[in-house]
């Protein structure tokens, strides 16, 4: 299981209603903001989901 | 009973919350009268004009969601509660759709925490006998209540003020203290030591000084009798002197008042556990249990979203994992909504809501409950 982002549904950082909520969210650094999109970085994922309960856009999902 | 609630996060849309958020519905309705249709509507009767509003109240809000689970025409829409209670999201925790709302006023009768209020022409219907009243509540007896201030501190909701008034130092002790000073020598020791700062020597010119007691703030501690080198201190405390000295209970009396604001408690039960008076009287709006279904699938540290959420401070981690505290614990279920895993289970068994006189309320109300 691995989280996934639907890049079409999140859109650009400065579109999203909670302004980039899911990094603001995940105390383990494991989203970050590159050239305005998120990039997970899976290795430092917990799985904890918080991201998918919140996204506000529901761009985040996991996989399996 | 999970399968029926709302979460936060699957709300569609509560991202328009921002900007169609409504916080007062005030309108007025036009009394339809249905003589013949024998509905439940002719039930109802209304004399002329009414004018119905609902009214939420953000700061009292704690977003345990149960006005969106409750709502007959779905017209409550939630926000999601982390992001607010970790001030990422600057907004209310539910909106009411003005369209759609038939202010029935059931959200506010079923709210235990008075964030919506219901009027029918300006009288608030929880004082009237037509509707439900929920009759949880905190009580203080400021008989038994000694001032002590841990409620206060203690309380999660602000809603406790204890103010008191301390009698002077001065009247809960009684002495004598008398300096000779034909053999006093200005050595300052007894000002140096002097545990309540009550003596003081002042240079008066060249090589004089007087030396004085304040006996306002002498204590009759004798500290510097013993101390004297030059046994110019003649002191005595009448109450160690005579044991049980009277002392003017007037003069001695800790006066107070512990004010608790009904509207912002939440009868979470901090306040009764903390009091050392058995002071405070708790009932709280909901009985049943709480618990987490599978302690592996905490995510702890990672998450914690329960205990951000929580407005009693129920929620702490203990070795990495939530833990609840039922004790504080005020079954409003927002926790079991913020958990991203569901591992949070609350059962209700019973609710303290009286005087539901409807039979189509009471169905939706159960529920809540079972």
């Amino acid at each position: 299981m691995s989280v996934i982002i639907d890049a079409e549904k999140c859109g650009k950082i400065e579109n999203c209603p909670g302004e980039g909520l899911c990094i603001k969210l995940c105390e383990q650094g494991a989203l970050e903001e590159k050239d305005g999109d998120i990039l997970l970085i899976p290795e430092k994922c917990d799985d904890c989901d918080l991201c998918i309960q919140n996204c506000p856009n529901q761009a985040i999902s996991k996989d399996g | 009973m999970h399968s029926k609630l709302s979460k936060p996060g699957d709300i569609q849309g509560w991202i328009k919350m921002k900007s169609e958020g409504i916080n007062k519905i005030s309108q007025t309705v036009q009394t339809k009268k249905h003589p013949k249709s024998g509905t439940d509507k002719t039930k109802l009767e209304r004399n002329g004009d009414q004018k119905r509003c609902l009214d939420y109240i953000s700061q009292n809000c704690i977003g345990c969601g149960i006005c969106v689970d409750i709502c007959p025409t779905n017209s409550i829409k939630s926000a999601p509660t982390l992001p607010i209670a970790r001030g990422l999201l600057k907004m209310d925790h539910i909106s009411v759709n003005k369209d759609t709302c038939a202010l029935c006023g059931l959200c506010a009768s079923s709210c235990a925490f008075n964030a919506l209020k219901f009027s029918i022409n300006d009288t608030d219907v929880k004082k009237t006998e037509m509707y439900p009243k929920w009759s949880h509540q905190t009580t203080i007896d400021n008989d038994l209540c000694v001032y002590c201030n841990k409620c206060e501190n203690v309380c999660p909701r602000d809603a406790i003020k204890v103010s008191r008034t301390l009698p002077e130092r001065s009247k809960l002790v009684t002495g004598e203290i008398d300096i000779n000073k034909e053999k006093c020598i200005d050595c300052g020791i007894c000002e140096e030591m002097c545990p309540a700062d009550a003596i003081t020597i002042k240079e008066t010119g060249k090589n004089s000084f007087e030396i004085s007691v304040d006996e306002k703030k002498c204590v009759y501690c004798l500290v510097c009798k013993r101390a004297c080198p030059e046994d110019a201190i003649t002191a005595a405390c009448r109450l160690c002197s005579y044991g049980e000295y009277e002392l003017n209970p007037e003069d001695t009396a800790i006066k107070g008042k512990v004010v608790l604001d009904d509207e912002t408690c939440i009868s979470c039960g901090w306040c009764e556990d903390i009091c050392p008076k058995g002071a405070v009287d708790v009932i709280k709006p909901f009985e049943g249990e709480i618990f987490t279904v599978n302690e592996d699938e905490c995510k702890g540290e990672s998450c914690h979203a329960c205990e951000d959420v929580c407005p009693c401070n129920a929620i702490t981690l203990e070795n990495g994992k939530a833990h609840i505290n039922p004790d504080h614990c005020v079954l409003c279920g927002v926790c079991a909504k913020a958990c991203p895993q569901n591992n949070i289970t609350i059962k209700r068994s019973s609710m303290n809501l009286e005087n539901v006189r409807s039979k189509s309320w009471d169905k939706i109300l159960s529920n809540l409950v079972g």
